[in-house]
Order: C-alpha cells, then structure tokens, then sequence
C-alpha cells in the first residue's frame, strides 16, 4: 500500500491527507483524551496547503494521547493520536517525539513488517550498519547514535519503551553502569535542551528532520527569554506570497519627494468645506489613477501560467492595510471613476472593515495596482514589495516640513517622499521615473485631482 | 446556384423521472420494473455509502487518492441495460455501474490501495481495470468491439468517460474509428460540469458534448444523467444499435457532488450555490421520492437498508483491508507470462546491496530469503 500506517493499531500516524502532503496544520481536536470514538468518527480539523480537511479514527477505541497543540504544524508521519489498549503489553511513551522517530523507523520494526516499510518508503536498500535481528534491540537511529557515541553496545540493553524500544534514558543510564536505573543517569543541563537532550537528540540522523533545531554543539538559549511562536496562519500567508513575489518580480525602486504644501492647504480647505476629515491619502489615489493612464504598462498584471501581460482599462486600488492581525489589502474597484471625496469615504469604510475584520472576500481580491501608506510613524523611503500578480506599488511616507529650492531661494515647504517599485520584467526604467515624476507634478498642482480620473 | 443545406442534426434530450420524483409514464413504458427500480435504490445508496467511506480510508491513510462518486450513481442502470456479455471500458466514476456488472467492490478499494489485485478482474467479468490515463481507454473499447464484429460475436463494448475527456485526441480517434467500422460501441459522456478545476464553459464551445459524435456519424443522445429510467431506456436503444453496427454517444447531464479527488479542494473554484443547486437534483432523492410516491418504500424500509448499508459496506472494506500484504517482489509479477532474464535478476536482487548484479556478486542481505528463478514462477 502507497500510504504509511503504523504496525502498532495503538498508533495512528497522520497519513498523507491529500497527494503529496508532507505537513498539515492542527486547526482543531474533536475528541478529548479518554473519549471514546468510533471508526470514521472525526478526530481532528487540519488545513493541509490544498483544503481544510477532517480526519477521520481509523478504528474504534478510547484515546490515550493527543500529540499535537492547535495552530501547531503536524508532519505527516507523526504520531498523531494513541488509543488505549495493551499492544505489545506496553503503553505509549509519554514523548511523542520519540515515538515519532520511532514510527518513521522502519528499522525498528520487526522484520517482518521491515519488507512492507521498504515498499511504503519507496526504498529497498539496505543499511550496512544495522547489525542483524537476532537479539537486536528496537531503537531510534538517534538512540543508536547516542549509544554508539558512549560507547554502549545497545543489544545489551533491556529497553523501558515501547514494545520495548530502547529509550535515550536507557542509554544513559547503561552508561552509567546501572541499567535503568534513573538516578544515575547525568543532570539534564538547566535549559533541559543542553547536547545531546531534547529534540536535537531525538531526531533521526539519517532522515531529513522536519523541523530546524540548533545543532548540539550551540549555546542553547537560556530559559525564559527565547518565545515560540507558530508560523501559520495568516502569518504563513503573507509570508507566502512575499516569498512569492520576491521570487517572481524583478523588484527596482525610484524615489522622489513631491511638495505637497498647495495640496496640504487644499485638502483642509476640502476637509472644511465638506465637513469630512480628509487625508492625503485619497489625493495620492487619485494622482496615481490619473498618471497610469500616461503609463497604462504600470497598471497591469502578469498572467504566468499564459506569459501574458495584462492592461488594465480601469484602476482598481489596492490598500495595502495594516491590521492587528496581519497585512490586508482591500480594494477600491474603479478608483479611476471616483473624486477624492468619494475615494476617501471608501479608504474610512476599508479601514473600519479591516479592523473588525469584516472585509468581504471579493474586496480582498482584483487589485490592479497597490498604494502603502508606510509613513504614519516614521519612515521616509522604502523598498516596497509588490502585491503580484501587479507590477507596481507605490510607498507613500510621512509628510513633514523641509527645505525647498524654489527659484533659486530657500522656503519651508511640505514634502511627501514617494518609493514607487515596478517589476522590471514589465515595465522600464524610464517608464517608472517619468510616472513618478508625473504623480510628482500632480501632487504638486492639486486641483485637479478633486474630479475623478475617468468619466 | 442557390445555397443548400448540406447536413442538420438536432440534439434530443430526454428526462423521465424529473427531481420531484414525477414520472412521464409514457416515456417509461416497458423501461424498468418495479422491482428494478427498488434493487437500483438500494444499490445506489450502498455505493454512496461506500463513497463516503472510501473517502474516509483515504484521509486516515488507509486508502491512496480516491475521486469520489457521489452524485453520479445513476450510472448504474446502464449495467441493466447491459447484458452479462457486454463489455464495460470504465475510467473512475462509475463504480455503481461496474459493481452492478459484477465487479467486487473490494477491488476498487484495492485499485486505490495501489494494490495491482485491483486490477485482476475475475476471469468471466467482462470488465477492464480502470483506466486513470484521461481518454485512453475508449480507444481500447472501440477496439474491442471492433473485434466483436469481426468475430461475430454478440457483444457490445460500454466506455465511460467525463466531459473533460472530450477535449482528448483519443476521444476523437475512438469515436471515428468505431463509426467508420461499425464498430458496437456505447460511448458514455458523464457531463459532471468539472474537468478537476475546469468548468464547463472553458471545456468546449460547443453548446453540448453529445454533437461532438456526430461528426463522427455516431447516433447521439443527451439524457438526465441522474435519472435511472433515461439513462437505461437511452442505453438499452443504444445497444439494439449497435448490434446493428450504428454505435451511440450518449451524453449525461449530472453534477459531481464531491471534490475531484481527495487531493482536490472544490470550494476553492466551485461556487457554493452552484453545489446547493446541484444537491437538489441528486439521483439518490428523485428515486426515494418515486419510490414513495408509488408506495414501493417507507421509512422502515430506509432505515432498515442503512443498517444493511454499513454492514455490506463493513465487510467490503474489511475484505481490501484484511487481504495478505503484497510482497515487494509482486511488481515483477504482473507484466510477463515467463519473466526476461535481467527482470529476473533485478527481482533476485532488489534486497540486497548489489541490485542488478550477478546473484555470484552479491552481498545476501542478512535473512532476506531471496527468490530463486526457477522456483517463483510469475502468475499471470
Ligand atoms: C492524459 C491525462 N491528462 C491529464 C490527466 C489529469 N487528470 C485527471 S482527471 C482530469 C480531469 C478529467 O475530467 P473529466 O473527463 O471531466 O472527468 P471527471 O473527473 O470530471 O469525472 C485530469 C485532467 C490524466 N489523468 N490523464
Ligand atoms: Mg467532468
């Protein structure tokens, strides 16, 4: 069979959910330890990188353990849930990391089963070193290591584990010179994550681990300082699609600064005039939709999978937001249609939304081009990554006073720096700064920016 | 010279058991009888159980890949238009209709084990294994009911294949070759709407699936494919045609209710309104809702065939799962009547440190027994 089960019916191991899925996420348990479940029964809710999927008890039983916290990434493989019952007349070990070494070991099965493994890994070839069944004891490779290491001969030794598994502790303490015996066996350095302890010591050496842990021979950081935080979630999704565009968009930046000082005094005179409060921010939207339509190359977006660039006739503006759970961007359909007034009705009602997280799904997608307010704190510049499969995103930083050079004399002015980042692949050097440099202008000379870019 | 019409074909469709459960008694005379409709029920709803729980094998790793049929069990009256000698070509989504020509159930499950007993078909069984490779399989029925004609036997060959298939070049082949042979060839489009993640709409521009055999000069058909009655009436024409050498395309209206296989999540594409609507046209109610209307069925009767349902489907399951473990050297096995040397030496081998090698080279893995050459012959 193409799928691995464990030999131990106590044992479930999460299998492969989908086709080729090597990790899935915990969303939630449905069954608490000492339930009783039957077969099929829903065990567990988890988010492979294809679908949110139940999974179902492969038998009927009371369980013994659940190995894994919600929000946690399980690998397929691992133990991911115990029934009660005495197989093999031992219980489960209480560490779920050592079981999962050990059920990803076909070496430590009997021999029996040890053909079936080969086929369920795909691999036949034998390992030199293994020294043969007879009198052998059931061990993880790491404990094997452990034991070659200390220079015990890991057959002498009467195994405390599962069916009778040799454990790190009984290696240990065989070092020691009093099998089994706890108390001999040396101090867990403070941190309990000192060499050869932990899930450095757990991990099968010839398996690829799953996760990163520091090698033995590294300081281990102190207890109490260092917080582990899963990577998942909206967290993962973002960083996914940054990953992405990184990999995918030819990144360059141009920056300039516009003297917003006409444009400051325009929008409070708007502001006064409507009585809304009114940001530079829709002025910037409505620069940006007006400049595109001189450089439609910067309104696109890139169509991979039929390598083809698409122009958009409208100016669908994406916001990049900022909310306390993650990074957002909501879109404004047709900015292009809209006056300033309207564009910035839309920004408060965004803003709101993407704080209760009320945004619907079909404002979260079909941006055209993305604005990033990155300057309300501080920052100037920056390198913004775009939001592909667009091509350009414009970073808008903090407004403050400075120096400008008007007609050979100094005045104080207003001063928006601007970073706008296109993919290279799409658009050109020249393209970028010439667009720039005519949102620039825009900016600079407002008025106009009042009505909506297109009608 | 005035212009004229060189060829015109109309598409007939053709429901008789609509989704209230009504009956248009003229279109099912002398289609199926009582008794057969009850039997396709119980039928039906056994595979939808089965469905379900073959789904659920997969996701706690007691099953490989596995593309549900739910929705699509009123394939199965094709197997009563059947007759025992008929051939049935499949591709994956017509379990109902191969079990009901005489399949073991527990095969399938074996099939997506990756259990090759999946594919030995009993000896007598007028069924080939599965075909996953899109379109492959319907040029093998052409051919086999090309070679019915030509041997004069009174066989018909069924294939079965999705909407998505139609965009194959083998499609297209098989169609031509049987039309053009005469060939006694069923060609059964199940139109579930989905190729995986694509929609109808992007499959073909044409305005059914059905026209595409009349190019070919098939006989065409568009039925409900969740009605048993048009299905089997439409099937059983079909073979009284082709053993007159006029082979038919009939076209399946039906939705598939699931993802399109386990490895597949819908609700990324599929709109859930789409499904919503679909669910309410599912065979399963329509036939319940005749049955009852027609006093053929109670609720006693319903809860009674549920606990029938899971002990059948019980020991199907336990029947894949309780089989010996295949052994590695089985993949040897199926290919050759007599295996070629370097197979046999690769089989000999392949436990130890020297694969391929000269058994004199070898370093025996330590207790592995490894075959000899003369002492396992391959069954075939
Ligand atoms: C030759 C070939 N190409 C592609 C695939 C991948 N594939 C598997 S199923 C499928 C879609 C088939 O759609 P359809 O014919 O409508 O059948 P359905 O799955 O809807 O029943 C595809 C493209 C395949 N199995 N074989
Ligand atoms: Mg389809």
């Amino acid at each position: 069979m193409g799928h691995a089960t464990s030999s131990d019916p106590n044992i479930f191991i999460l299998p492969d959910l989908g086709e080729g899925v090597h990790e899935a996420e915990l969303i939630a348990w449905k069954v608490a330890v000492g339930d009783t479940v039957e077969e099929h029964q829903t065990l567990a809710e988890m988010e492979t990188d294809k679908a949110l999927v139940e999974v179902p008890s492969p038998r009927a039983g009371v369980i013994a353990s659940l190995n894994g916290r919600e929000g946690e990434i399980c690998k397929v493989g691992d133990v991911l849930v115990t029934y009660e019952g005495a197989s093999n007349g031992a219980a489960p070990s209480p560490n779920a990391r050592d079981e999962r070494s050990e059920s990803r070991d076909s070496s430590a099965l009997p021999e029996a089963e040890r053909e079936d493994a080969g086929t369920v890994v795909g691999s036949v070839s034998n390992d030199p070193i293994m020294p043969s069944q007879g009198g052998k004891a059931l061990a993880t490779p790491a404990v094997r290591r452990l034991a070659r290491d200390l220079g015990v001969n890991i057959d002498s030794i009467a195994g405390t584990g599962l069916a009778g598994r040799v454990t790190e502790k009984d290696v240990r303490a065989a070092s020691n010179g009093a099998p089994g015996a706890p108390a001999s066996a040396p101090p867990p350095s403070p941190s309990g994550r000192g060499p050869g302890r932990g899930a450095t010591a757990t991990l099968a050496p010839s398996q690829p681990a799953p996760t990163y842990s520091p090698p033995p021979s590294l300081p281990a950081p102190a207890a109490g300082q260092t917080q582990r935080i899963p990577f998942r979630g909206t967290r993962r999704t973002i960083a996914a699609r940054l990953r992405q565009s990184i990999d995918t968009a030819v990144h360059f930046t141009v920056m300039d600064e516009a003297d917003v000082s006409a444009l400051d005094a325009l929008r409070k005179q708007t502001a006064a005039a409507s009585g809304e409060s009114v940001s530079f921010l829709p002025f910037v939207i409505s620069a940006i939709c007006r400049a595109v339509k001189h450089f439609p190359a910067l309104n696109a977006t890139v169509d991979e999978a039929a390598q083809e660039i698409l122009r958009h006739p409208s100016v669908h503006m994406g916001i990049a937001t900022d909310t306390e759970h993650g990074l957002n961007v909501p879109v404004i359909p047709d900015a292009d249609a809209l006056g300033v007034l309207e564009i910035g009705r839309h920004v408060a009602q965004l803003a709101q939304m993407a704080r209760d997280r009320s945004i619907p799904r079909e404002r979260l997608m079909g941006s055209t081009i993305t604005i990033s307010n990155v300057g309300s704190y501080a920052g100037r510049f920056a390198t913004p990554v775009i939001n592909i499969p667009e091509v350009a995103i414009l970073a808008v930083g903090r407004v403050r006073e400075g120096v400008v050079v008007r007609n050979g004399g100094l005045h104080v002015g207003k001063l928006m720096p601007l970073s706008l980042a296109c993919d290279h692949r799409v658009v050109d050097g020249a393209e970028a700064a010439r667009c720039l440099a005519l949102i620039v202008e825009l900016l600079q000379s407002p008025e106009q920016l009042l009505a909506p870019a297109r009608r | 010279m005035p212009i004229k019409v060189a060829y015109q074909a109309t598409i007939e469709y053709m429901q008789i058991l609509d989704e209230q459960g009504g009956l248009d008694a003229k279109l099912a005379r002398d289609t199926l009888t009582d008794d057969q409709v009850v039997m396709l029920y119980e039928h039906m709803s056994m595979c939808r159980r089965l469905d379900e729980i073959a789904f659920k094998l997969q996701r706690s790793g007691r099953l490989g890949t596995y593309p549900q049929n739910m929705g699509q069990e009123a394939i199965a009256s094709v197997a009563l238009a059947a007759r025992p000698q008929d051939w049935m070509v499949p591709c994956y989504r017509e379990n109902a209709a191969l079990y009901l020509h005489g399949l073991p159930p527990e095969m399938i499950l074996l099939h997506w084990m990756g259990d090759e007993r999946g594919n030995q078909i009993p000896e007598g069984l007028n069924i080939t294994p599965m075909s996953i490779p899109i379109g492959s399989h319907m040029l093998h029925a052409a051919g086999i009911g090309w070679a019915a004609r030509i041997r004069g036997d009174d066989q018909v060959a069924f294939t079965f294949f999705g909407d998505g298939a139609t965009s194959e070049g083998d499609f297209h082949e098989a169609c031509n070759f049987a039309g053009v042979m005469h060939a006694p060839v069923v060609f059964i489009c199940q139109n579930n709407q989905w190729a995986i993640s694509t929609p109808r709409s992007k499959q073909t521009r044409s305005e059914t699936f059905a026209q595409k055999g009349i190019a070919y000069g098939l006989k065409v058909r568009q039925v409900d494919g969740n009605d048993i009655f048009a299905i089997f009436r439409a099937a059983r024409e079909a073979v009284a045609d082709a053993l007159k050498g006029q082979p038919t395309m009939i076209e399946t209206l039906t939705y598939r209710l699931g993802d399109h296989t386990t490895a597949d999540d819908a609700r990324r594409y599929r709109d859930p309104a789409e499904l919503e609507a679909a669910r309410k046209r599912d065979p399963l109610i329509r036939t319940r809702k005749y049955l009852e209307s027609k006093d053929l069925w109670s609720a006693d009767q319903e809860e009674a065939m549920i606990e029938r349902n899971k002990a059948q489907v019980d020991d199907i399951v336990a029947r894949a799962t309780n089989i010996e473990k295949p052994k590695t050297t089985d993949i040897f096995d199926a290919m050759f009547a007599t295996i070629p040397p370097e197979l046999a030496r690769q089989r000999d081998t392949m436990q130890t440190n020297s694969l391929g090698q000269f058994p004199q080279q070898e370093t025996l893995r330590r207790g592995a027994t490894a075959h000899s050459p003369t002492q396992s012959p391959a069954h075939a």
